[in-house]
């Protein structure tokens, strides 16, 4: 049985926004592209359960999203690493690829329970409806409003955006906020 | 449309302006790594297989717990877009 080259170019296409998906889960680039590269091998072993015609990067998705939990749950149990623990890592081991300016941002993105971080990247940055979304996650589409809606006022305190009459970020993240057009 | 301190007090929601430059960030920190593209590693992976499994026009080429996972008649629990068992106690 030949995988049919439009169906290779589909999950190629897919790749770039996985593992900024993965990175965003993981906090790390390195069980990111594993988490992508282990996505893909079971794409293909199981490419005759996909349903040509929808949506490959959601299926995708919901591969890479299923084994990152699964893989979540196994290190929680080896090492009970909180929130703030896995936060410190991303400090004092900032990947490659991120920009000293986006940080902070990463810092607190990590603060956010997992089910919160995951509505908000699908929805807010890769592009996912809520009701893609909300199958990806396989819940309902009011609980991932809800989580969007969550995590995004969570975010908000971590980088002090929350609070004063102004705007009342002080150091990098005021930085960031203003940085706005650059590219 | 309610002004922002009233959207506090609603139900601690943002103001559109605070979500708009959340969204902002986190869509430039997301697309800070999309615009790395598909690294070879993920290129030559999808290449060998995709090659593997024209040359052998079955299930032979590939090892053989994914040779096995292909004819399985249903996909594996990951694959599966209902989740993961809630009761899956250990690993």
């Amino acid at each position: 049985m030949t995988m049919r080259s439009s169906v290779r170019d589909a999950m190629l296409a897919a790749v770039p926004s996985l593992r900024a998906f993965a990175i965003s889960l993981s906090g790390n680039v390195d069980r990111a592209d594993d988490l992508v590269q282990e996505t893909l091998l079971r794409a293909m072993a199981n490419i005759d359960s996909f349903q040509p015609g929808t949506n490959m990067s959601a299926w995708l998705f919901t591969i890479l999203r299923n084994l990152f939990r699964s893989e979540y749950r196994k290190r929680r149990r080896e090492v009970e690493d909180t929130d703030g623990s896995y936060a410190e890592s991303l400090k004092s081991h900032p990947e490659q690829h991120s920009r000293v300016e986006f940080q902070e941002f990463r810092v607190a993105l990590a603060k956010l329970p997992p089910d919160q971080r995951e509505a908000l990247i699908l929805v807010g940055a890769s592009g996912f409806s809520y009701e893609e979304a909300a199958s990806i996650c396989e819940c309902a589409v009011g609980t991932i409003k809800s989580r969007v809606n969550r995590a995004r006022t969570r975010l908000a305190e971590l980088l002090s955006i929350d609070g004063a009459d102004d705007f009342g970020p002080d150091h990098t993240t005021r930085a960031i906020l203003s940085a706005g057009g650059r590219g | 449309m309610q002004t922002h301190a009233a959207i506090r007090r609603a139900g601690g929601r943002l103001s559109r302006e605070d979500q708009r430059r959340l969204g902002d960030i986190l869509q430039r920190v997301y697309d800070d790594v999309v615009r790395q593209g598909v690294p070879d590693r993920f290129r030559n992976l999808l290449g060998e297989l995709d090659g593997e499994r024209r040359e052998s026009g079955a299930a032979q080429a590939a090892a053989p717990g994914e040779a096995e996972a292909r004819h399985t008649p249903e996909p594996d629990r990951f694959v599966a877009a209902k989740g993961l068992p809630h009761d899956k106690g250990s690993n």
